[in-house]
């Protein structure tokens, strides 16, 4: 299967060179499709000092689609679904979007980059990106909050 | 005996995806979608470089380019410049049965013909006439390894192949214990292994903290003077009510959560059920779940409808501000107003004063035999005027009317 061998040299070269905040790996040794990321937020974000757990779920079809992305830590954020699915919307995710030479790792940095700065022209949590515009003060209390609550 | 072993051709395949590097090829020789060096390589009208193979499973799927999503059909995939096929084709590969024994390395495109007709660790048919079992081929002109054989001591018939890890089981030899070192029959070990008494053991209270061990024969001595094991029924105690204890704190907290709710409920929807319901039903335990639903559900009510009231007093607050301060903006208005009819009132009775005195001084000036009467009027008019600033204006306003 051509995913499993991409899927195996992208972990491979992950190991290789770790980016700074992320860890990722898959989340047991027989399944390769499923990922367990943990994401260490930037200083500067309201986020700080919270530790994120996501999975990533690779399709079989993978590079030809798109993986997907959700926290299984609760995180008050304008691009992650506030419900049990926690699921992040990333536009180089959606399919009409996505790139089959697009690399794991890429996704990875991207979602953690959202920790630094939200998207809030592309939020499934219009409420909070509202706030996050308007209101940035409460929505970083919010913010700041949950993550001690659910983050640490 | 070499022209025998050239001769045998192996039929092992080689995965070309499979193969390991010697080096790490360049970023620059990989393909966009798998990620190891290009196989066939293909350009698009784009100038990207794909595997052939990888691009037109791409292609199946959507007729973009993979790299930057510009439209793309299977007639604008053309084979890529030779020179890019040399040079993926020249990287230096590990042969495929490296994992066997082959230390072998050569370039990729000389790996098939190496596994087909060199590589000792390929599996060949075997040499002897009617066997049709595979062989390695460096052991090609060993005898033949598929005939069956007899166990010289269980007198089981057992391929020649499968003699060695036979001799491991057969159930008339015997091993050695790992613990004691006796020797025991191959299907009596395991049983054995299980009690054996010189196997080392943990003191049978080691969970609770004992670190004693000792040979399984010994341990009842320990048993005997173990304060871990004495103390055994009353910490078995301990550790059943502290997982009790931890199960109530975590539903406890989870109702705790409940009353004091993280995040705004964006719907109360079906709210509440009845608060009374669910008061009813708090008595029994086994009705738990849908108790907490319901609270749930009867504090995103109370939270929606405190919202719903917030949110009322915010609108008349906003109400009365604007009232506020659309009555400030009347009352300036109208202040301007009396303010502009004052100035012009004081503007027309100066007139007014100035004709006046004009009238009057003219009449004075005139000789008036007839007139006396009229002349006192004004005379007063006039006294008056120097007596009183303050009076004058309405005095001679007065005059005016009465004229
Ligand atoms: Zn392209
Ligand atoms: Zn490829
Ligand atoms: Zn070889
Ligand atoms: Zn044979
Ligand atoms: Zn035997
Ligand atoms: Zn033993």
């Amino acid at each position: 299967m051509a995913a499993v061998k991409r899927i195996g040299r992208e972990l491979a070269e992950f190991e290789k060179s770790p980016l700074p905040h992320i860890s990722a790996g898959p989340a047991t040794d027989t399944d390769l499709f499923k990922w367990n990321v943990v994401l260490t937020a930037p200083e500067s974000s309201p986020y700080a000092g919270g530790i994120f757990t996501l999975r990533l779920d690779i399709p079989n079809e993978y590079p030809f689609k798109a993986p997907t992305l959700s926290f299984t830590t609760k995180i008050y954020h304008p691009n992650v679904s506030n419900d049990d699915k926690g699921s992040m919307c990333l536009g180089i995710l959606r399919s009409e979007n996505w790139k089959p030479s697009c690399k794991i790792a890429q996704v990875l940095e991207m979602a953690a980059g959202l920790l630094k700065e939200p998207n809030v022209d592309d939020a499934v949590e219009t409420g909070i990106a509202e706030e996050y515009k308007n209101n940035y003060e409460q929505f970083a209390k919010t913010a700041r909050e949950w993550t001690r609550k659910y983050a640490k | 005996m070499a022209p025998s072993r050239s001769s045998r051709n192996s039929l092992q395949s080689v995965d070309l995806r499979a193969l390991d590097y010697l080096a790490s090829p360049s970023a620059n020789l990989l393909c966009p979608i798998c990620h190891s060096p290009l196989i066939t390589p293909v350009q698009t009208r784009c100038l990207h470089t794909f595997c052939s193979a990888c691009i037109s499973l791409s292609l199946e799927r959507s007729l973009t380019c993979p790299v930057d999503r510009k439209d793309l059909s299977h007639d604008d995939v053309t084979p890529a410049p030779i020179m890019i096929a040399n040079l993926v084709n020249d990287l230096v590969v590990l042969c495929p049965n490296r994992e066997k024994g082959c230390e072998a390395s050569c370039a990729r495109w000389l790996v098939e013909s190496h596994v087909r007709e060199d590589c000792g660790y390929a599996m060949v048919k075997c040499a002897k006439e009617g066997c049709d079992g595979m062989v390695a081929r460096k052991d090609v002109d060993e005898d033949c390894v598929h005939e069956a054989v007899e166990c010289e001591f269980c007198e089981f018939a057992v391929r020649k192949l499968d003699l060695e890890s036979h001799l491991r089981e057969c159930p008339k030899l015997s091993s050695e214990c790992p613990h004691c070192a006796e020797p025991f029959l191959n299907p009596e070990l395991s049983i054995h292994i299980a009690d054996c008494p010189a196997e080392i053991i943990d003191c049978p209270a080691s969970h609770f903290g004992c670190p004693y061990t000792c040979p399984r024969s010994e341990v009842d001595n320990h048993t005997g003077s173990c304060h871990f094991i004495a103390l055994t029924p009353i910490l078995q105690l301990h550790t059943e009510r502290i997982t009790t204890l931890e199960l109530e704190n975590k539903t406890i907290r989870q109702k705790l959560e409940l009353l004091i709710p993280p995040r705004p409920l964006p719907t109360p929807s079906s709210s509440s059920s009845n608060p009374q319901d669910s008061s009813t039903n708090t008595g029994s335990s086994s009705t738990t779940r849908d108790m907490t639903s319901e609270m749930q559900d009867y504090t995103y009510h109370l939270y929606s409808e405190y919202e719903q009231l917030r949110s009322d007093v915010e609108r008349l607050n906003a109400q009365i501000r604007e009232l506020d301060v659309k009555q400030d903006m009347a009352r300036i208005n109208e202040g301007l107003r009396y303010n502009d009819e004052m100035t012009g009132m004081r503007a027309a009775i100066n007139g007014l004063r100035m004709q006046l005195h004009w009238l009057v001084a003219s009449r004075r000036d005139a000789p008036t035999p007839n007139s006396g009467g009229a002349g006192g009027a004004a005379n007063r008019v006039g006294a008056g005027s120097s007596t009183n600033d303050g009076r004058r204006m309405s005095d001679s306003a007065r005059q005016i009317v009465k004229l």
